[in-house]
Formats: C-alpha cells, structure tokens, sequence
C-alpha cells in the first residue's frame, strides 16, 4: 500500500523531468554566438551530431578566417605578392567560384573581394575601431575597387592580376556553414533541429508538433520587434547595423559597406530575408540579405523580385518598415505597429 | 466556550521558553521565505551567460550585484527588484551600458568584447531562437 504512494509519487516527478525534448548547445564561433537546438533524439545521438556539426564550424572558423592564419589569408599573400597559389583543395575553389557568380548575381551589392575597404574601416578586429579612416585612403580604394571575376581560377590554381583583392568571407561564412551543419546532420539522421549561426537561422523539421518559430530582433531594441515559424528546411538572415557597428559624431557606421560608394551602407537598420529549402538555402540567406541592405531604396525591390527573394522585411533608416506581402501573412508582431509605418509591396 | 479558554488557558501555562523560541523562529522563517519567494513562479528571472557557458539565472526579486569575469575582465550587473542593468564593463565602447534598465521578458543586453549577455527569461519563451 505505502509502496503504490511511494510509485505515484515518483511518477509525478518523472513526467515533470521528461520534459527535455530538445537539447540545445552554444558556443562562440565565427566572433559571434552559435547554437544548435535538436528535438527529439536520444541523448546519445543529439550529442554525437551537436559535436560533428560544432567541429565542423570551429574547422570553418579557422579554415575561412579573414585576418589570422587560413587559407583565405594565404591566397590573400600571394595574391598581394603576385604569386600564382597552387592547391589540390576542391572546396576552396567552389566557394571562390560560388562567391564569384553572387557578385554577378547581386550587381556587385556581394562583393567579398572588398577585403581591404573592410580592414580600412576597422571591421578587422575583435574591438572595432573607434575611428573613421582616412576619406582619400577609402576614396582610392573604392576608385580601384577589385571584383571577384578577376580571380583567376585553374586546375589548382589560384591567382590575380589585381594586387587589391582581398578576399573577405565574413558574409558567405557563416551561411555555408548553416548549410554544412544541415548535411551533417541529415547524415546522422536528425531531422528536427534549429541552426542559429549569429542571427542567421536554419530550420530542420519541426519542434514535436508545431513549426519552430523565431524571434527577430528590433535593430534599436534590445527585445524582438516580431516573430516568424520557420518552416522546414527554411531559412532566416539578416544584415543590419546594430551588431558591428561604431559611432563618431553621432554619425553609424555600420561593417556593411556599400561597394559602389565605400562608406558604410546607411539607408537601413535591417534587412531580413526568409529562404526557401534548397541546398544552399543557409547561404543565400546569409548572402542576400547585404545587397537588400545596401542597395538604395529604389533598387531594393526590383533586385529582391529577380534575386527571387519573396519573403522580406527591411527596416529602412527612418524606422518605417517595407515588408513583402508574403512576408506579412506569416509574420506576428510583439510590438505594437503603426499602420503608417509599413509599406507592403 | 469556557472549556476551550481552560485549555488554552493550560496550554500557556505548560509552555516552556524553548517553545516560545520554537514559535518565534518559525514565524521569522515563514515571513523571510515568503519575502523571498512569494512572487517566484510569477515573476521573471535573469539569464546570463559568458560565451558558450550558462552563469546561472536569478530571480529578479531581489536587490544584488553581481559579477562575471569575462575575457577581458570584470562585468557587473546589477539585479534591482524586477530590472536589470550592466553597470560596470571593461568593453571600450561601452554600448552595453548605455542600453540602460531592461525589465521585459525576452529583452537582452550583450556585450560583445567581453562575450557576456544578459536576458531577461520567464518559465517559457514564445520563440525557440533570435534572429538577429
């Protein structure tokens, strides 16, 4: 009799500790947050995937690095140098190639061969500078801007004739690496897990019964201004000018430089973009999101339709919103919005 | 009625200075733990964390300061009953400090150089992650 009490009383307690669906880990890679939530696994199994797929980004981390020792930065040397860079590394050249066709794609909005506008404004740094640079010292490296078509890539080879290339992949990086966290887990047979890489969220399957839903971040508020379900294999990105960024004169200069002009991008606070599943959905959702940042607002809409980005909202720098259409249905305000304020399109 | 004051009347009189202690004691203890505790499950805690590790989360009603060592030294917080703000930081530029009180659930101050951040959680967000 005491015995049955004893039972009803565990169980009671049981169910209340059965309530660790998800296991979730967090680590600082990529000089940002990264975490990786799974559902619904055995403990064993969660835990193996969550450690490939952090090993896999601490590699990426070192691999694609745009100012320590990588090779990003050896190819960077000898282009610098005017040396031709020899390597059997397939995946280097595919990421190039990659970064080449989204210059071309974007107009030039992508454009990761700006290394040297970036390190000139001081994003090169764990501690940003505190510092405009030099206008003649931006002004000549925008007037001789290099472009990513002026790699040169074959058979093992590497190599430019324009000694102002500097590859900087700080806006590829951490979408490639959703994508390759995506794989490895698909390997490993988990298919419902969240990927946040610095802001720049994957979705895999669902959480237990519903979709996974995110939070987006008000650009001038610590707290979300909205948030949005994630549909399976969706993506999330955006580029805004609130995380890297430093202040003179009460003037923001944001690390998202506008290639054409080479000053800071300041038409926007945000620009979020949501991706349909495809293989390197992570990518474009981390890569898209820039040019719909910088662009001027005239061009923003007419290069969301051909890059086929349906699904967006941009802050612009007034704090009005432009939101798609189908961006709208999905999205759930947590802050109240004057109808004034938004544009759809 | 009087058979009731006859045994109260004999209880006190049976009390010895021990039990008064006894009394005393738990009366002081259930007032200190319901001041401490009464608003808990209904009230908000704060999360904090430096890089990939979990500090701990604390209640919001209380009224402490506490200090995390982060990469490039010390960053204090101050808990005050129900907001929370960072009121010391090593970090240059000092954007952490300037965000000022936060009280809302789902609110976060995160100090990039010293890699400590700071929300405000309840026993359930509405979201499994922040795009930011």
């Amino acid at each position: 009799m005491h015995y049955n009490k004893l039972i009803l009383i565990l169980i009671f307690f049981l169910t209340g500790c059965y309530q660790n669906e998800t296991m979730q880990k967090k680590d600082y890679i990529f000089g940002t947050i990264v975490e990786v939530t799974i559902y619904g696994e055995t403990e064993d199994n969660a835990t193996h995937a969550i450690d490939l797929v952090f090993n896999e980004f601490h590699r990426l981390h070192r691999y694609l690095h745009p100012w320590e020792k990588s090779i990003v930065q050896d190819i960077n040397q000898s282009i610098k140098n005017q040396e031709i860079y020899t390597t059997q590394d397939e995946e280097i050249f595919s990421i190039i190639k990659h970064n080449q066709e989204l210059e071309l794609k974007t107009h030039g909005y992508f454009n990761p061969a700006i290394g040297k506008l970036i390190q000139a404004w001081g994003f090169h740094a764990d501690q940003f500078a505190t510092d405009r640079p030099n206008s003649s010292l931006i002004d000549n490296l925008q007037r001789n801007l290099p472009h990513m078509s002026e790699i040169n890539l074959h058979n093992g080879y590497i190599g430019s004739k324009n000694k102002n290339i500097q590859l900087d992949l700080g806006g590829y990086a951490k979408g490639y690496a959703l994508d390759q966290a995506k794989k490895i887990l698909r390997e490993n047979n988990i298919n419902n897990a969240l990927i946040n890489i610095g802001g720049n969220i994957l979705a895999l399957g669902l959480h237990g019964d519903r979709h996974w839903v995110v939070g987006i971040q008000n650009p001038r508020k610590p707290s979300p201004i909205a948030s949005i379900i994630l549909k399976p294999g969706w993506s999330i990105g955006t580029s805004g000018d609130y995380q890297r960024y430093f202040i003179v004169d009460n003037q923001r200069y944001s690390h998202l430089i506008d290639p054409n002009t080479g000053y800071p991008a300041n038409n926007s606070q945000s620009a979020t973009i949501l991706f349909p599943p495809t293989e390197s959905s992570g990518t474009l959702s981390d890569v898209y999101s820039k040019p719909l940042f910088i662009a001027p607002e005239r061009l923003k809409y007419s290069l969301a339709k051909e890059l086929g980005i349906d699904f967006y909202m941009i802050v612009m720098a007034d704090g009005k919103i432009s939101i798609s259409s189908s961006m709208l249905n999905l999205i759930k305000w947590h802050e109240k919005i004057d109808e004034n304020n938004i544009t759809v399109h | 009625m009087k058979k009731l004051m006859k045994i109260i009347l004999q209880f006190i009189k049976k009390i010895k200075i021990g039990d008064l202690l006894t009394i005393f004691i738990f009366i002081v203890l259930t007032g200190y733990l319901a001041s401490i505790l009464w608003n808990f499950p209904q009230g908000e805690y704060l999360k904090i964390q430096m890089g990939k590790q979990v500090i701990g989360s604390f209640s919001l009603n209380q009224n402490v300061i506490k200090i995390i060592e982060g990469p490039i030294g010390k960053t204090e917080v101050i808990i005050d009953s129900g907001k929370v703000r960072i009121s010391k930081s090593p970090c240059t530029k000092k954007y952490c400090l300037h965000q000022g009180w936060i009280n809302k659930l789902n609110q976060t101050i995160v100090c990039v150089p010293n890699q400590i951040s700071i929300s405000i959680i309840g026993a359930r967000t509405d979201y499994d992650s922040l795009n930011y």
